[in-house]
């Protein structure tokens, strides 16, 4: 305690204590899951600030909905939200195996989930493409592309993250008492899918 | 016990005093602008209870600290003393939790019926057309008011007297059209029409002020509010008739 | 040569920034090719490289500065390395100037950093105030002036106040809770890169075509939509700074969740410890909105959006709903952390427990739940439904409550505690007087009526003044000289400190009390110019003003000299109870040889025989789970 100038890291490793005494543990949460959890809570604001545009422009303002003149594919929208949702579950396939020790399982379980990913955002892409109106419109339209493709930017995010762990994956990385690493990109996966559920009702059906 | 408790009362009546002192201050004081309206003088009465309301609480605050600063600084001799470990009163607390509470919400129910009275619609009004755009205001007195064809100025006179509603829009970005002589202002917002009324009580000219930032110019987008006897209004009414008989529906349309 | 660039650095950067650049300049130009000529009349526009270049470069240096190595790594799949610690600890001054993983150093660079910011933003008041001396001046152009008071407030807000709270907090909290460090390290040291980075871009709109951002730092829409290209340095900036204040918000709820020494309840945490966990849950949830907000804005100037266009259905309204959904927490955001750094420095200069712990505490966190229920008192008079006002009107007069609870639990802390009024409790002092004036000000402007007439005029800038000067500023000094042995490992100079103190307030009074009266008299604020009749008064307030700014030269001259060569400090030279003080000054590399064991209070000063941490193995397990204010001193 008595050392009163810091001393340069190189040239006491050697000699002096090699690093920081191990932080007490006072709460039965991982540090990193709290973190994304709390991530996700902001993640959920960022979402909750694009509903207020949403409900300030459809409710507030009573314009109509879809706005004249425009449709929604709501039925393509459905069965991407169904390969979403599935994809949910193979990344909890994909958790599972690696709890059991199950490499394969959770090298299929990623690669299946990046790909379903995928192909969600093309056939998203594909919708605006062929949509019939552009966010340059009118308000309601605007909204539209704007949570749509806040909620598309987060898929791209999430898939991000699925392509490192599936490459680290298929490199040997992760044994059943080390997946965090597969569980906390998980969670922001399930976040995006649950997100996507709450975009989908409130956009195309209701 | 006697002396020991001189300090503070010496400490108490100082208080007393700097309070007695602040409120006949704060009516010696020119806070305001002119009085020009019914809900100007409303609203400075309230002004006036909250500032008798919050003279005591911050000559109380500056008491205690002056206060202990006077009687509890560190002594020479005392570098090592501590303090008693006195860590709370519930009794305390409580009371300034709640006495704080009841005051704020006593203010606040108060400045709700000075609002409501403020905002009361009364039997008889006319409306008045306020536009903003960068950066100068506008001016539109429909046929209700004119009597004839509507009527657009850069010139606003109201009547003293009578309950005027400015219905306000705007041509281009946020303004605020404030008059403070009436204590009164609300944004000017494009793509709706905002409200606000008032009856002038006091003929004078007073400056309209754009209180919202809205560009280069907002410095100088500036106006004036006539306010004149009726009679005068009507007459500047019908030489504004007179002098757009030519070119008639100019004024009314563009609103 | 070659390792230069490879190696992270400002060479690095340079390169990558340059990077930054040609790739913005190819991704518009191909994006422009390929959605046609006929939306396009060039492929090159000037705009939307710049545009594009605010997003690129920025993440261009912060890759090049090495913010993002570790993650590269593990994204590629190579194999994950715990904290190796070689970036620990700093032994000269360049060592601030990288990426540096150990939160002292992150806490003396966000403080540094905050103050250089906290300087510009000060000359550009001077400057603000010179044009104003006299009614009609040329001084400056009204186009520059509006950039003035823009950058003024933008950056003293998100780059002075809420970082330099953060900074304060970086290099305390894991020292007061007996963490190594923080939760994240190299989260950490990326969330202060990404301050110089959002700071210099708001200054940078200076040079920007059409002058800086001139809309205020309200940039209310549709004027931020339509303003010259500057406005969207503010747009971009602001994401930057609230990337960076969401990040630490997260670490600081991590490392107080999770890495709290044993024996370390919730109820014997230093009240900083509580004041930026409430913080943090502010910001945590409060900050996307802004961020939102100006998405919004950026949305609509860069790609002809409709979301405040009311011509097509846009609401402008909603603009300001999203803004102050963030904006008015960001007031407490940028206050709650003061009240905890008052609530050190009086306990120890009083040198008595604080007064109601368990009340302070609650305060807080009532504070951050009524803060997210009262945003519409800025929006009185904007034209939103009249009824929203009542609901509003009532949580912001309630919310003064709290807030006096913790103005009373400091006086009754003074009374009849020994007090040492050095300029730390000078300072202390000088808040709670000029902060109530804040808070009575705010209970006013709940009043509906009244705030109808002095809403957005000088009386609110006295107000805002009042409250962040006189409350937010003067906890950071209090701040500042209360930790600058901890933080140095040198004293700094009382005599000089009594008189900035004195100067300071002083001069902060001549200066922002005159405001209230030249807002109730009518004069707007945001003007470069105003009536004959406010003459007077505004010169009286520009000469306060300039000796207000001459105070804090003052201050540099202290804590610069102080740091270079003032007396060397002792580990404890206050007295004080809580762990930061329990090691030398400045403390450790890795702060404690052994993590300590809390055994009682923070504040159990006059308390016989009181600890709070003792660096032995914990006597017996009981011990841990006892309430605050109860002590158990070990018997000696």
């Amino acid at each position: 305690m008595e050392a009163a100038s810091i001393p340069h890291p190189a040239a006491h490793a050697e000699h002096e204590h090699h690093g920081p005494p191990a932080a007490n543990r006072s709460s039965r949460v991982e540090p990193q899951l709290l973190g994304m959890l709390l991530f996700i809570i902001s993640e959920i604001m960022v979402f909750g600030a694009f509903f207020t545009a949403y409900f300030f422009i459809r409710i507030a303002n009573g314009d109509p909905w879809p706005a004249h003149g425009t449709t929604l594919p709501v039925g393509v929208a459905g069965m991407n939200t169904a390969i979403l949702v599935s994809s949910s579950f193979t990344i909890h396939w994909a958790e599972q195996a690696i709890k059991k020790g199950n490499h394969l399982g959770l090298k299929a379980g990623m690669l299946t989930t990046f790909l379903l990913g995928c192909s969600f955002l093309f056939i998203q892409i594909n919708e605006y493409a062929n949509i019939g109106f552009a966010p340059q419109d009118a308000a309601q339209q605007t909204i539209f592309y704007s949570l749509t493709g806040l909620h598309g930017a987060h898929v791209f995010i999430g898939l991000l993250l699925l392509l490192f762990v599936t490459i680290r994956a298929f490199r040997g990385h992760y044994s059943p008492e080390e997946h965090r690493g597969v569980e906390v990109p998980g969670i922001y996966w399930h976040f995006v899918d649950v997100m996507w559920l709450v975009v989908y009702t409130t956009v195309y059906i209701l | 016990m006697g002396r020991q408790q001189r300090p503070i009362v010496i400490a108490a009546v100082s208080a007393v005093i700097a309070i007695a002192i602040g409120i006949v201050i704060s009516y010696a004081i020119h806070w305001f602008p002119a009085q020009a309206s019914t809900q100007a003088k409303e609203s400075d009465t309230l002004y006036h209870v909250l500032v008798i309301a919050s003279i005591p609480i911050f000559v109380i605050v500056v008491s205690v600290i002056l206060y202990s600063v006077w009687q509890f600084h560190m002594k020479p001799g005392e570098e090592l003393k501590d303090g008693p470990p006195i860590h709370g009163n519930t009794r305390l607390e409580v009371f300034w939790t709640a006495i704080p509470t009841v005051l704020l919400l006593g203010l606040v129910g108060y400045s709700f019926v000075v609002l409501r009275n403020n905002e009361k619609k009364p039997a008889h009004e006319i409306q008045i057309g306020v536009t903003g755009q960068q950066f100068a205001w506008s001016y539109q007195y429909p046929p209700s008011v004119t009597g004839g064809a509507a009527v657009n100025s850069n010139q606003l006179y109201v009547p003293k007297g009578t309950s005027v509603d400015f219905a306000m829009r705007s041509n281009d970005v946020i303004h605020a059209f404030w008059i403070p002589a009436f204590r009164l202002q609300e944004d000017v917002v494009p793509g709706i029409t905002t409200h606000w009324r008032t009856t002038p009580t006091l003929t004078g000219d007073y400056p309209v002020v754009c209180n919202l930032l809205c560009g280069l110019g907002h410095s100088l987008m500036r106006s004036t509010v006539h306010v004149v006897p009726e009679a005068q209004f009507k007459a500047w009414i019908a030489s504004q008739l007179s002098a757009s008989s030519g070119g008639s529906t100019s004024g009314g349309a563009s609103g | 040569m070659a390792a230069r660039f490879r190696a992270p650095g400002f060479y690095r950067a340079a390169l990558m920034m340059l990077g930054g650049v040609l790739f913005a300049t190819a991704l518009t130009w191909i994006v422009r090719m390929a959605t046609g000529h006929a939306t396009f009349h060039h492929y090159l526009s000037p705009d939307a490289i710049l545009t594009v270049s605010l997003i690129a470069v920025p993440l261009a240096f912060l890759v090049g500065i090495g913010g993002f190595d570790y993650w590269f790594y593990w994204a590629a799949g190579r194999a994950t390395r715990p904290e190796d610690h070689s970036s620990h600890g700093a032994s000269s001054w360049k060592d601030y100037f990288r990426i540096n993983t150990d939160h002292k150093v992150i806490g003396v660079q966000y403080t540094v950093n905050s103050f250089f910011f906290l300087l510009v933003g000060g000359l550009i008041a001077m400057l603000m105030r010179a044009q104003l001396a006299q009614p009609g001046s040329h001084f400056v152009d009204g186009n520059t002036f509006n950039g003035l008071f823009s950058v003024h407030a933008s950056l003293l807000i998100f780059l002075f106040i809420i970082p330099v709270f953060a900074g304060l907090g970086n290099f305390v909290i894991p020292l007061m809770i007996g963490a190594p460090d923080m939760a994240f390290p190299r989260l950490n040291a990326l969330s202060f890169w990404l301050l110089p980075v959002a700071g210099l871009m708001m200054l940078g709109s200076f040079f920007a075509p059409g002058g800086a951002f001139a809309d205020g730092w309200t940039a209310y829409a549709p004027l931020s939509v339509n303003a010259p290209i500057g406005q969207t340095f503010f747009a971009l900036g602001v994401q930057f700074a609230g990337a960076s204040s969401i990040m630490t918000a997260l670490n600081f709820l991590v490392t107080i969740i999770t890495m709290r020494a044993p024996g370390m309840s919730f109820f014997r945490m230093p009240l900083l410890v509580w004041a930026n966990f409430a913080t943090s849950l502010l910001v945590v949830i409060a900050t996307p909105f802004i961020a939102a907000s100006q998405f919004f804005v950026l949305l609509d100037r860069a790609l002809g959006f409709n979301f405040f266009n009311a011509a097509k259905g846009g609401d402008v309204l909603m603009y300001q709903h999203v803004f102050w959904f963030y904006s008015h927490p960001a007031v407490y955001i940028m206050m709650l952390p003061g009240f905890g750094i008052i609530s050190e420095v009086i306990a120890v200069k009083a040198r008595k427990p604080i007064f109601g712990y368990r009340m302070m505490a609650f305060s807080l966190l009532a504070i951050v739940g009524l803060g997210f229920t009262v945003w519409a008192h800025h929006m009185f008079t904007s034209g939103m439904a009249a009824w929203i006002r009542i609901p509003m009107a009532i949580t912001t007069a309630v919310i003064a409550v709290p807030t006096g609870i913790k103005i009373f639990s400091w006086l009754a802390t003074l009374w009849r505690g020994v007090l040492h009024l050095d300029t730390a409790m000078l300072f202390a002092l000088g808040f709670l007087t000029t902060f109530t004036l804040g808070g009575i000000s705010g209970v006013m402007l709940a009043m509906v009526p009244f705030d109808i007439h002095v809403s957005a005029t000088y009386f609110i800038v006295a107000h805002i003044h009042y409250v962040l000067f006189g409350g937010s500023l003067m906890t950071i000094y209090a701040g500042v000289y209360y930790w600058f042995p901890k933080m140095t490992g040198r004293m700094y100079d009382e005599r000089l400190g009594k008189w900035h103190f004195w100067t300071t307030f002083v001069f902060f009074n001549l200066t922002f009390g005159p405001m209230h009266i030249l807002g109730l008299q009518g004069m707007p604020r945001r003007v470069s110019t105003y009536a004959s009749q406010f003459a007077d008064l505004n010169l009286f307030i520009s000469i306060a003003s300039f000796g207000l700014g001459l105070s804090t030269l003052l201050f540099i001259y202290n804590i610069i000299t102080s740091w270079r060569g003032g007396p060397r400090a002792v580990g404890n030279p206050w007295r004080a109870l809580t762990l930061e003080w329990q090691v030398s000054s400045p403390p450790p590399v890795f702060n404690f040889d052994r993590v300590p064991t809390v055994v009682g209070g923070p504040y159990e000063y006059g308390v016989p025989g009181a600890v709070h941490g003792i660096f032995a193995p914990a006597p017996s397990p009981t011990v841990a789970d006892a309430g605050a204010g109860v002590v158990h001193a070990p018997s000696q």
